[in-house]
């Protein structure tokens, strides 16, 4: 399974690795530096075999052609879908939310990987030869197909998650010609349906969304993140405190430091300028993919692509702009940098899935 | 797809803008503010819980009471404000480094140095506290004591946790736990649970906000079996002696009171006991730390004639009609064992030797039941082995024997030890709770209680963390006739001119035994140097106090322990006594 033909290894995409990889280092560089010598090093030395396990799937992907992962769309969104019941049946309880299944010594979070299996079933559901040329029923018909388990990671409730797909499913519907009148539409009627969903909320979700709206409006309680946050990356300042330095993260005001918020850590310690370096690294890994997608002639290469880059850039700017304090907290973590397994291995799949796209673009 | 491509990168550059506000626009503002940002850590003391005696008295107490904290981050010149602190407090500065050296220096979690300030030292801080920064005062509960000695081996001492102790990894630093006596056994209930406060602070360490705050746990009420009345009277009556004195209902087996003298200052120890009074109390030849009513070992005396009696009666070795002459003196071969009595008690039949405490009449008792029946009896009655009382420490006393005696000397049993035990001396040892014990075992018919102390344990919220009814860890059989016997003429004692009669109070029937027993330490035998006992119970016909009496070096039984005994019953008797006539006349 593993064989790789020798022409694909020379159109491996180099660039796309270095930038994935430099991220990465950066985050074990961040985890580490959070209590060196004490937790922190336990926790990096954790994400780093995270780190190996994600390559290894990634290997994988890369190894079977992506054609025949769309082919088994249909049965991989099945799994999926029983995966996020059986988080309903099985799942464990962290702080209010039902993500995770318990797997002897370690967690896993369905929702994560779904997220490739979305994009898959996307592909292959627009692309499939049935629904061409694309008709309303079509369109209704790959809805219905999606609406199911994003229901279900919704009343996980993994709001963040749910959240990250609806631009990828934008993305997706623009990649496949879709009209931007129909597109806008669309989205009208979601605004429309908004006053619906804030009764669909929990309690906590609702404190986030009215916190962002007035970050004083309760400052020891879910504003407290935030406050504390914007106080970690302000205070880094242009040059970072360096990590002996950090004392808001080092000294515990952050919570969620090395999850979703460590962003925040790696501002205060690197400042200004290390910010600007890791967002270009994400922005060159972003365009990067649309570059992928734009260069691909198979249509469902093509989504692919799109919807893989579009995870990663939604991702990457709703974690950085909720941390910094420009859009609500959703917790969703930052791809390649965040604390967390299942974060990792899926992030790294789906690097793989581009990787895989583009070694066989030319064939 | 390129606007796609525009669109992300649109967002990062946005992103980038924020940034740039946050960090370089705003970061002068925001580092200030994460300089300012000093969270304290401060532990809330939950107060401990109060031990009541029996009738709903309280035995202790909690006030507020200031201690002296220390945090290590916001103490910028470390050296300056602890000698300030050590020159203010007249605190050696050495003390001061060394309870901060075993914390992180960035630890923001207050330290507490010394307990217990006074008015006047709290002052001498406030006012200089903009000079002192990391330096605060707080209030927490403390101990409090109606007299600082009061049931201070039963109570036992509350003392901020040791460096040995955190080691167990289940107390916190600067914990006060209980460090002996109930505070000790009852620790886990009477603790409670420590709240903490996350508090925000200015630069002047004044609190800005209480971030979090979580209440503490008020530890449990304790109510105990101690009659406090009781309790402070035997306090009284010992004064001036060095001694144990137990009381205990021979119904049930509840202590009563319970006191071992000298006794040490409880409230010196929640304090801070320097390193010189804790060697001073440790080193004090009077022991005042240890509990003698269950810690210490003496030889019964002539309160063992008790079980000389009842073993001879119901074995039959012995009747109350056997009749000697006691001159005075007893020989044995090429000894000379003497009464104490110069000349002797004259005719003396078994009621009257045990009357009179004639030693004479109980040498020859002893080797008529044998010292093997002796041993059976005195164990039977719960000698040589820990009553079980809950308090740590307890001493099992001895029992000699001859297969025990042989073992550890190499020699068999000899005459001489068969006199010596029938006396109670010897190798024999007791502490005053297993006498305490036996004469409840004689006082009700047999029966051998654990001696109880804790009733009952309320949580804060009127909830039952633990109670405890009576148990009995033996019964000695014995024919109701010899009960009677031994009860009679131990009333005798008391009431007919026998040894005890310095205990009579007219209108109480006291049932008593008196002891002088030879000290472990070679006995010159001058005045002074022998333990005086008194075991006695009361009201005779129906038994109610069991009240032992031990005085070391305190001379003879009858003319120092019993009266008192008498002390002690007076208070019980005669004050409740005015006391019920006071509720009926009113």
């Amino acid at each position: 399974m593993l064989r790789l033909d020798r022409r694909l290894l020379q159109n491996v995409d180099w660039p796309l690795l270095a930038a994935a990889g430099f991220i990465i280092l950066l985050s074990l560089l961040s985890l580490w530096s959070l209590a060196p010598g004490r937790g922190g090093s336990a926790l990096a030395w954790r994400q780093l075999s995270w780190v190996g396990v994600g390559l290894l799937a990634m290997l994988v992907v890369v190894s079977v052609d992506y054609r025949n992962l769309v082919r088994a769309a249909p049965a991989l969104y099945l799994m999926g879908v029983g995966l996020l019941l059986a988080v309903f049946m099985l799942g464990r309880t962290v702080s209010g939310a039902r993500r995770w299944i318990h797997l002897g010594p370690i967690t896993f979070q369905p929702s994560e990987l779904f997220k490739v299996i979305f994009i898959l079933v996307l592909a292959w559901a627009l692309t499939s030869r049935r629904a061409q040329p694309l008709s309303r029923g079509a369109l209704i018909g790959t809805f219905a197909l999606i609406g199911v388990p994003i229901l279900l990671i919704v009343r996980q409730p993994d709001l963040g998650t749910a959240l990250v797909l609806i631009p990828v499913l934008a993305a997706v519907l623009i990649g496949v010609g879709m009209r931007l009148r129909v597109l806008g539409g669309l989205a009208l009627a979601g605004v429309a349906a908004l006053p619906l969903a804030w009764l669909v909320l929990k309690p906590y979700q609702r404190d986030r969304l009215l916190v962002y709206l007035d970050p004083f409006r309760d400052p020891l309680g879910t504003a407290y993140n935030v406050i504390q946050a914007k106080i970690a990356i302000g205070s880094g300042q242009l040059l970072g405190k360096g990590v002996a330095g950090a004392t808001q993260s080092r000294l515990a005001f952050l919570p969620e430091r090395h999850t979703d918020f460590i962003f925040a850590v790696f501002a205060e310690m690197w400042g200004f300028i290390g910010c600007l370096v890791l967002i270009v690294a994400y922005l060159l890994l972003v365009l990067r993919g649309f570059e992928i997608a734009a260069s691909t002639r198979d249509p469902r290469g093509r989504l692919i692509a799109l919807g893989v880059t579009a995870i990663f850039a939604a991702q990457t700017l709703i974690n950085l702009g909720m941390v910094t304090g420009l859009l609500p907290v959703v917790g969703i973590p930052l791809p390649l940098m965040s604390y967390g397994g299942s974060s990792m291995v899926v992030s790294l799949m789906a690097l793989g899935l581009l990787l895989s796209i583009r070694m066989r673009q030319f064939r | 797809m390129l606007a796609l491509a525009v669109v992300a990168a649109v967002g990062f550059v946005g992103l980038l803008g924020q940034l740039w506000y946050l960090q370089v626009l705003e970061g002068g503002r925001l580092q200030e503010l994460s300089e300012k940002n000093r969270i304290r850590i401060r532990p809330v003391a939950a107060p401990r819980g109060i031990l009541f005696d029996r009738n709903g008295l309280a035995l202790v107490d909690n006030r507020p009471a200031f201690t002296l904290s220390l945090i290590p981050r916001e103490m910028e010149d470390r050296d300056t404000v602890l000698a300030r602190v050590s020159i203010l407090l007249k605190i050696p500065i050495g003390e001061l480094q060394d309870s901060l050296d075993r914390v992180p220096p960035d630890s923001i979690r207050a330290i507490r140095v010394r307990r217990g300030l006074s008015l006047e030292e709290v002052t001498k801080i406030e006012e200089r506290k903009l000079e002192l920064p990391g330096v605060l005062v707080e209030v927490e509960p403390q101990r409090v004591y109606p007299t600082s000695t009061f049931a201070a081996h039963l109570l036992g001492y509350v003392r901020e946790v040791s460096d040995e102790q955190l080691k167990q990894g289940r107390y916190r630093r600067g914990d006060m736990i209980g460090q002996s006596g109930l505070e000790r056994l009852l620790d886990e209930y009477l603790r409670g649970r420590d709240g903490g406060e996350r508090i925000e602070v200015d630069a002047l360490g004044r609190p800005v906000q209480v971030m979090r705050r979580e209440e503490p746990n008020p530890g449990a009420q304790v109510i105990t079996t101690v009659d406090r009345r009781i309790q402070e009277a035997a306090e009284r009556a010992m004064v001036g002696h060095a001694g144990a004195v137990v009381v205990m209902d021979p119904r049930s087996g509840d202590i009563l009171a319970m006191t071992s003298s000298p006794a040490f200052a409880l409230d010196r120890f929640t304090g801070n006991l320097n390193r010189e009074e804790w060697l001073r109390l440790v080193r004090d030849p009077m022991t005042p730390l240890m509990n003698r009513a269950l810690q210490s070992q003496y030889a019964p005396g002539s309160v063992f004639k008790v079980i000389v009696t009842a073993a001879g009666l119901q074995e039959g070795s012995l009747t109350p009609m056997d009749r000697t002459y006691c001159s005075g003196e007893y020989h044995l071969g090429a000894w000379t064992f003497k009464d104490w009595k110069e000349g002797g008690h004259g005719h003396v039949d078994l009621r009257s030797a045990l009357i009179n405490s004639c030693n004479i009449f109980f040498y020859q008792a002893g080797f008529k039941v044998g010292p093997d029946a002796l041993a059976r009896y005195a164990q039977a009655f719960g000698f040589g082995v820990p009553s079980g009382i809950d308090l740590g420490g307890e001493k099992p006393g001895l029992v000699p024997f001859a297969e025990w005696k042989r073992k550890r000397y190499g020699r068999g049993w000899q005459a001489g030890d068969t006199i010596n035990m029938s006396i109670g001396q010897g190798q024999l040892l007791v502490t005053p709770l297993q006498v305490a014990r036996m004469m409840a075992a004689v006082a009700n018919g047999g029966v051998l209680w654990k001696p109880r102390l804790v009733e009952r344990v309320e949580r804060a919220d009127g909830s039952l963390a633990y109670s405890s009814s009576s148990r009995t860890t033996g019964h000695v059989t014995l024919s109701p006739v010899v009960w009677n016997f031994l009860r009679h003429a131990l009333t005798g004692v008391v009431n007919e001119g026998g040894t005890g009669a310095a205990a009579r109070i007219p209108g109480v029937e006291i049932a008593g035994k008196t002891g002088t027993a030879q000290s472990v330490a070679k006995s010159d035998s001058s005045k002074g140097q022998d333990h005086a006992w008194f075991a006695s119970f009361a009201p005779a016909d129906d038994p109610q106090y069991v009240v032992v009496v031990l005085v070391e070096r305190g001379g003879k039984g009858g003319q120092v322990a019993a009266p008192i005994a008498r002390q002690i019953y007076q208070v019980i008797f005669l004050e409740k006594v005015a006391m019920v006539s006071l509720g009926s006349g009113s």
